[in-house]
């Protein structure tokens, strides 16, 4: 029982990651049509600079501040380069971000070289209920829920949220009112970095990093925000806790390192019901 | 009379094809001008020049003052509740441009709509936001794409009366773009008629719905005087 | 003319092994199977328009059957033959499901099925787990074994003509036509009687033989087999080779493997050089990649093959 509630927070935890970097993609692709595939390496260039700023002595919360300030800049830049075309495809933009995403590899090689690197949470570990758990899976969890929280309320109660999601609905429309769309869509990315920046920050101390774990972020935060037609951050939240949760408790009780593969069938399966569904809902309609 | 919006030899192509060639139109402050011209004429061309939508390619564009429009379809932001699609009209306003009060006033029947999401109205609902969302810009001169395309006749008079007012309480330049002549040449002052992206008449609305031409092409073969109301 | 140059061509390609220096065959063996591959990537993507982002996945099944094969004393040729064999039949097996994606779901797709199959072949015993699959025997021509780069050199050769001229069928016959059209519309192409569904699968089943022949031509030639020997990179590399070159041409994805892996090799060589910091070879070569993908989809949408084309019309 204790080990349920610890392997429970552990996968919050681990999802809280997931859904930040899922809800990145979400928050991109909404309004420019755009599957980020440099999401990941947002987590991972702000998980690097972020170790190397606390290795000069920068205390902690600037250090990961400045990580995903930089991350959201990042974003800004890859929708410059992805987007900035006027009519450039999604799919273009799709190979556009694949690009940069490698290109994140050199940068990254380059400056912290290929080498792991992680740097300490929030120390020592809690007992609860019996089970003991590292204290900073309660801060990852700490500090996803208010970040959901807070961005439910950019895009519900305020009007450049509701800029965005009018972006999404109908660009057309939203040019109409005069609305900048392809401003709209640079911003999108610069929250999207941020989201992943944070995914990266967060994470680290549990998770050592990489040039390369943007692999796993990005296929598990993808598998998240799937679950919601990647249209719906709300969807990506759960459904990333969702994946953290199983993968954690598939590896406790034992299924070893497969927890990986089981985000990869999930978003699979996902995938192709939603497929299927969507060419049923088509012969009916004709 | 001055011009709040006005097109000088306006050239607009589409990757090689020809959209507007050569049209001058001018809408006077305070006047109500008709556009008719069957599908392909190059109507909406004209409207998305005058948005500011697409770069001419030849030609002037010129807006004195704000000009909105109506989009053709309505083009609701349909998950967006009524409320919201109106605030949104009013984006290049700054926050304190867009309280949504005067609209409801103008239009009390979006009042009871107003938290619904704008998909799930009817025609003339949404007919009503859209007019509505556009208003919110505040404009001198209100660009109507196809008001009544879609609509039943009585919806159609309800949105006319408030046309009507608008312009007549606060002053409002009308542009409505119409495949129903009919109905663009009564409510209108002065019209043009564009035909493969030039205008080929123009004049005042009565003198053209007179005119065997227009009569012909346009209102069904009846010359719009002797149709009885 | 077109003939001629084609021609002059595989003459100048023939006469190469015979001339290079006995280092750089390796590098012109990895080359032609790059190109190999990337044949079936550009048709795939420039005829049924479906982005994989796990073309490696058949390379490797195609390189694991043949040295499995081989290893269980299946004669080498047929374990080379064997190997398009395996990788079409699991391309319709994965495909028959995934094919109904569309876009990045199924870009995410494929990427997920070389992730699923390099923790298969990392984890099974079958195909010697981690460590890999040792002591893969050379390929045997005629009951003698290849054991010099030239030979490799010849019959990486005749794989990538073979493979071209089976492209050039395609795109030529009937079914071509019709993912051509579906690549366009697919309901129009659809509605136009055009089995779009079907053609897509032979596409992708196609396209994975082709890399799944090279993979055996591989396997042979390096006689060792690990998860290692095909990252996630190996699947991006030959979309970056694809769309360099120019989608959908017969040329393209020689041009695109030639262009990147010489490229590659020319900076591998500056990053190996003394004083040159350890990470520079992976820094310099994943800028590669990135740069040029970047640009070509940027300003050569079409790719260099078709951007000469019309240069050259615009001269002549």
């Amino acid at each position: 029982m204790s080990d349920l509630l610890g392997y429970l927070l552990t996968g919050l935890g681990i999802g809280a990651g997931f859904a930040l970097v899922g809800s990145g993609m979400v928050v991109i692709h909404r309004v420019t049509r755009v599957v980020n595939l440099a999401q990941g390496a947002f987590a991972v260039l702000a998980a690097m600079l972020t170790s190397a700023l606390l290795a000069t002595g920068l205390p902690h919360g600037l250090a990961e501040g400045a990580g995903v300030l930089v991350a959201a800049g990042a974003g800004v830049l890859t929708g410059i380069v992805a987007i900035g075309r006027p009519g450039t495809e999604p799919g273009a933009a799709l190979i556009i971000t694949l690009g940069l995403g490698v290109l994140a590899y050199a940068v990254e090689v380059t400056v912290w070289g290929d080498q792991p690197r992680s740097y300490a949470g929030l120390p020592g570990a809690v007992t609860l209920g019996g089970a003991r758990i590292q204290a900073h899976y309660l801060l990852v969890i700490a500090v996803t829920l208010p970040v959901f929280a807070a961005l439910m309320a950019f895009f519900r109660g305020t009007d450049p949220g509701k800029a965005l999601t009018a972006c999404a609905e109908n660009p057309y429309a939203a040019r109409v009112v005069g609305i900048d769309v392809r401003r709209m869509g640079l911003l999108a990315f610069g929250l999207g970095g941020a989201l992943g920046g944070l995914a990266g920050v967060l994470l680290t101390p549990v998770q050592q990093v990489t040039f390369d774990s943007d692999v796993t972020l990005i296929v598990n935060g993808f598998a998240a925000a799937v679950l919601g037609g990647l249209t719906r951050p709300g969807v990506a939240l759960a459904g990333g806790l969702l994946l953290g949760v199983a993968q954690t408790l598939i590896a406790g009780y034992g299924g070893g390192a497969h927890q990986l593969e089981i985000a990869l069938l999930v978003m699979l399966a996902v995938m192709v019901a939603q497929a299927v569904r969507a060419g049923s809902v088509r012969e009916v309609a004709r | 009379m001055s011009a709040v919006a006005e097109t000088r030899g306006l050239v607009v192509r589409y990757a090689g094809a020809t959209a507007l060639d050569g049209v001058d139109l001018t809408v006077g402050e305070h006047e109500l001008v008709a556009l008719i011209g069957a599908n392909g004429a190059g109507k909406t061309s004209l409207v998305r020049a005058l948005s500011g939508l697409v770069r001419p390619d030849a030609g002037q564009v010129l807006v004195h003052g704000r000009l909105a429009q109506v989009p053709e379809g309505r083009e609701m932001f349909a998950g967006l509740s009524v409320d919201d699609n109106l605030r949104l009209g009013g984006w290049r306003n700054g926050r304190a441009g867009r309280a949504t009060g005067p609209v409801y006033e103008l239009m009390p029947e979006l009042t009871a709509v107003r938290h619904r999401a704008a998909g799930t109205l009817s025609g003339g609902q949404q007919q009503m936001v859209a007019i509505g969302r556009a208003l919110m810009a505040r404009p001198d001169v209100l660009v109507v794409d196809e008001l009544s395309l879609g609509l039943a006749p009585k919806v159609v008079d309800m949105l006319v009366g408030h046309l009507r007012r608008l312009h007549a309480e606060r002053g409002l330049a009308v542009l409505l773009i119409e495949q129903n002549a009919r109905l663009a040449l009564e409510l209108c002052d002065r019209g043009y008629v564009l035909e493969a992206g030039r205008i080929v008449l123009h004049g005042d609305a009565d003198r053209l719905a007179r005119d065997p031409r227009v009569a012909a092409a346009y209102l069904g073969g009846h010359v719009a005087a002797e149709e009885p109301r | 003319m077109r003939t001629r140059t084609v021609l002059a061509a595989a003459a100048v390609t023939l006469a190469l092994p015979l001339l290079l220096p006995e280092r750089h065959l390796p590098v012109y063996v990895l080359l032609l199977l790059a190109a190999t591959v990337t044949a079936g990537v550009s048709l795939l993507m420039g005829y049924a328009g479906q982005v994989s982002l796990g073309q490696a996945a058949f390379y490797a099944i195609g390189a694991y059957a043949a040295g499995l094969s081989a290893v269980h004393g299946v004669p080498t040729l047929i374990g080379l033959l064997v190997a398009p064999v395996v990788a079409a039949l699991a391309a319709v097996v994965v495909g028959a499901p995934l094919l109904r994606l569309r876009g990045h779901h199924l870009a995410f797709a494929t990427l997920a099925v070389h992730l699923i199959l390099l923790s298969l072949l990392g984890q099974g015993t079958w195909a010697g787990g981690a460590i890999g699959l040792q002591g893969i025997p050379p390929l045997s021509l005629a009951g003698t074994p290849l054991r010099d780069d030239v030979g490799y050199a010849y019959v990486a050769w005749a794989v990538l003509a073979v493979v071209l001229l089976i492209s050039h069928n395609v795109v030529d016959s009937r079914a071509g036509r019709g993912l051509r059209a579906a690549a366009g519309s697919e309901i129009a192409a659809a509605a136009g009687g055009v089995p779009v569904g079907g053609y897509r699968l032979v596409v992708f089943a196609l396209s994975a033989a082709f890399a799944g022949l090279a993979g055996g031509v591989y396997a042979f030639y390096l006689g060792y087999l690990g998860p290692g020997s095909f990252p996630l990179l190996l699947s991006i590399e030959v979309v970056v080779m694809a769309v360099v070159g120019g989608l959908g041409t017969i040329t393209g994805p020689v041009v695109g493997a030639a262009v990147i892996t010489l490229l590659v090799q020319a900076l591998n060589e500056l990053g190996t050089r003394p004083g040159m910091p350890s990470y520079a070879p992976a820094a310099l070569s994943y800028a590669v990649y990135a740069l040029l993908l970047i640009a070509v989809v940027r300003y050569l949408p079409r790719g260099i093959v078709p951007a000469v084309a019309v240069l050259r019309k615009g001269t002549s």
